[in-house]
């Protein structure tokens, strides 16, 4: 009715507009590079992509060591003991001859193997019973939160000690400790998370359809945390990885013979060692810094990208 | 207020029943029994199974499992620990020695990062978004992804080996006549174990002073023209402080816990040092009565901090 009001010539021009507009709408909205929001928001982030690159440097470097590593990482030739770094050795070689860089690449199959079978490991166990008796609550769910906070109330270290000196050392057990120390927090978090979860609605409706408990909790309700516990996995991965190298280090974690991070560092306890033949040490404790920051830096990333409360 | 404080002891008291149940059962478990570690070799082959029972029986060997537990738990408040398997040497006389080392050692740690961790936090926080906030966030994510063990030996090689500034290890030598002598040797081990804790402690007071800055109350003073030192530290940080007691009390058990590692580089005569040995060399008295000791002190840390909290939060006793 406005119509009436506008000048002919300006009509055309606004029609004209409108047309622009309308065939922008038609057009399929530019196909951005990459679908997903959370990924793309993550790639933005510099420190994470910095870290991602790293970490797949480092990982790619472990998992083809016996491709890509110059030795055989327990090839012992007496004549080459302790060299510094050099063009035939680039980390130097060890008292025994050993090659540090082969080592190194070897060591890491392990240490990064405990790390993330450990979070992955503390996480399953954490995830399945923090969903389910965070959803279904009663006495098993209280039971449950006894045995975490039992596991919990223990300072870390002193925990995992206590049992590495009741099981004995080995890769295995070392495995089963850490999972059994760490699947607290996650079950903690997930379980607080269930429980927010389980007061919206669309969790009343299911169960007024009639779904069984699995469905809902595990098909319906766990994608909506699984956010903080995938930032969760990947902040205990970094956090084992360091328990590991500590625990190798006093001499506690993987048995000796066994190639990891911790282990080769462990040399340093040596005095002379510490003060001479630096090259053993410095770029494996170098390369497990490096390692656990990009994974550090991955996990800050992702928290920023899958906090609901930053979308866009 | 009191009845919260005894609400709480009382949640207390049946995990630490629990827990030092399954530290009984696990001394209890373990290969041997208390004979055969009282006694030389040389005496076990030779001694008759009568006598064995004998001594057995007057150690209580013999009752049931249950009675023998309380038996234990009472020897507890008595000061009773046991002894340790690799010279015999009463528990809480180890205890006596190594303690003191440990509290020193983290007391500097503790007082470091919690004052370095502050600073820095808050002025992350006043300066959000800003250059040298990303340094700092960049820096403490570093702090964290350091090994504790790997810093402290880069320390050890530059300050004690190159340097020759600082002693290589240990807490005291027998010439020394005044602290200032023994302080040489905590220096460095505390700065390790202090810098290495310092970045959570300054994430947790960048975001307890960004929650604080928020606030209208600080609204209103930037409104009144007030100069920003005031705003910040007298207004902003009193009420970011409160998280900040709740996080040291946190930490405590820390104090035991956190210089394990610590403690094994600079040989430094504390309870980790004594645990690590322990656990070496399977004196399972030892590791389980220091891991008793290090778990009262966690519960005991999170009652002090819960108290704290009700104090000065009294929202939280109704709960």
């Amino acid at each position: 009715m406005n119509q009436e009001y506008i000048p002919k010539g300006r009509a055309k021009t606004l029609a004209r507009k409108m047309d622009k507009i309308d065939a922008a709408s038609q057009k399929p909205a530019k196909k951005k590079w990459i679908q997903n929001r959370m990924l793309r928001k993550m790639l933005s982030n510099r420190l994470s992509v910095i870290g991602l690159v790293i970490f797949l440097v480092i990982l790619f470097s472990s998992i083809f060591a016996s491709i890509l590593s110059p030795y055989p990482p327990g090839q012992i030739s007496l004549k080459d003991t302790l060299q510094p770094p050099s063009m035939k050795h680039l980390f130097g070689t060890d008292r025994l001859g050993r090659d540090v860089l082969s080592r190194v690449m070897h060591g890491g199959q392990v240490s990064i193997l405990v790390g993330l079978g450990s979070a992955l490991g503390a996480a399953l166990v954490g995830v399945l019973l923090g969903a389910y008796f965070g959803y279904k609550g009663g006495w098993m769910d209280s039971l449950v939160m006894r045995i975490s906070e039992v596991f919990m109330s223990f300072p870390q270290i002193i925990l995992v000690l206590l049992l590495v000196s009741i099981t004995g050392q080995s890769l295995a057990n070392l495995l089963i400790i850490f999972i059994l120390t760490g699947w607290g927090s996650v079950y903690r978090m997930t379980r607080a998370k269930m429980l927010s979860i389980r007061e919206e609605e669309y969790v009343q409706a299911l169960r007024a359809f009639g779904l069984s408990d699995f469905v809902i909790c595990f098909k319906h309700m766990l994608p909506n945390a699984i956010g903080p516990i995938a930032v969760n996995i990947t902040l205990s991965t970094a956090m084992f990885i360091l328990q590991e190298t500590s625990l190798s280090f006093l001499g506690l974690g993987v048995p000796v013979q066994i190639a990891t991070w911790g282990n080769i560092i462990n040399v340093a306890n040596n005095l002379s060692i510490l003060q001479s033949n630096w090259w053993i040490w410095l770029p494996v404790g170098l390369v497990i810094s490096l390692f656990v920051l990009s994974i550090n830096f991955i996990g800050d990333g992702l928290r920023d990208s899958t906090d609901p409360t930053q979308m866009g | 207020m009191l009845s919260y404080t005894i609400r709480r002891v009382l949640t207390l008291i049946p995990m630490l029943l629990i827990i030092s149940f399954l530290i009984f059962l696990g001394m209890e478990l373990m290969p041997g029994d208390a004979v055969s570690y009282m006694v030389s070799p040389e005496q076990l082959a030779n001694m008759s199974p009568e006598k064995m029972q004998e001594m057995r029986e007057a150690l209580g060997l013999t009752q049931p499992f249950l009675v023998r537990y309380f038996n234990w738990l009472f020897g507890l408040f008595r000061g009773d620990f046991g002894y340790s398997l690799t010279n015999g040497q009463p528990i809480v006389d180890i205890l006596k020695a190594k303690l003191p080392a440990t509290f020193e050692l983290s007391f500097y740690a503790l007082l470091i990062s919690t004052i370095l961790g502050n600073v820095l936090g808050i002025l992350s926080a006043v300066k959000r978004g800003g250059k040298s906030d990303n340094v700092l966030t960049v820096l403490g994510m570093v702090g964290v992804s350091i090994p504790e063990f790997f810093f402290g030996l880069v320390m050890l090689l530059i300050f004690a080996i190159n340097l020759k500034w600082l002693p290589i290890g240990g807490r005291t030598m027998p010439e020394y006549t005044s602290y200032w002598q023994q302080f040489r040797h905590v220096i460095m081990p505390a700065s390790v174990l202090g810098i290495s804790m310092t970045a959570g402690v300054m994430r947790y007071s960048r975001s307890s002073m960004l929650d604080a800055m928020n606030k209208d109350f600080l609204k209103t003073a930037r409104s009144k023209g007030l100069p920003k030192w005031r705003i910040y530290l007298l207004h902003g940080f009193r009420v970011a402080l409160t998280p900040v007691v709740v996080l040291i009390g946190f930490r405590l058990p820390m104090l035991i816990g956190g210089s394990v590692v610590i403690e094994q580089i600079f040989q430094w005569p504390g309870i980790g040092d004594a645990f690590v040995a322990a656990v070496r060399g399977s004196n399972y008295p030892l590791v389980m009565m220091i891991a008793l000791l290090s778990v009262t002190m966690v519960l005991l840390a999170s009652l002090l901090v819960d108290i704290l909290t009700a104090l000065i939060d009294p929202r939280v006793r109704l709960e």
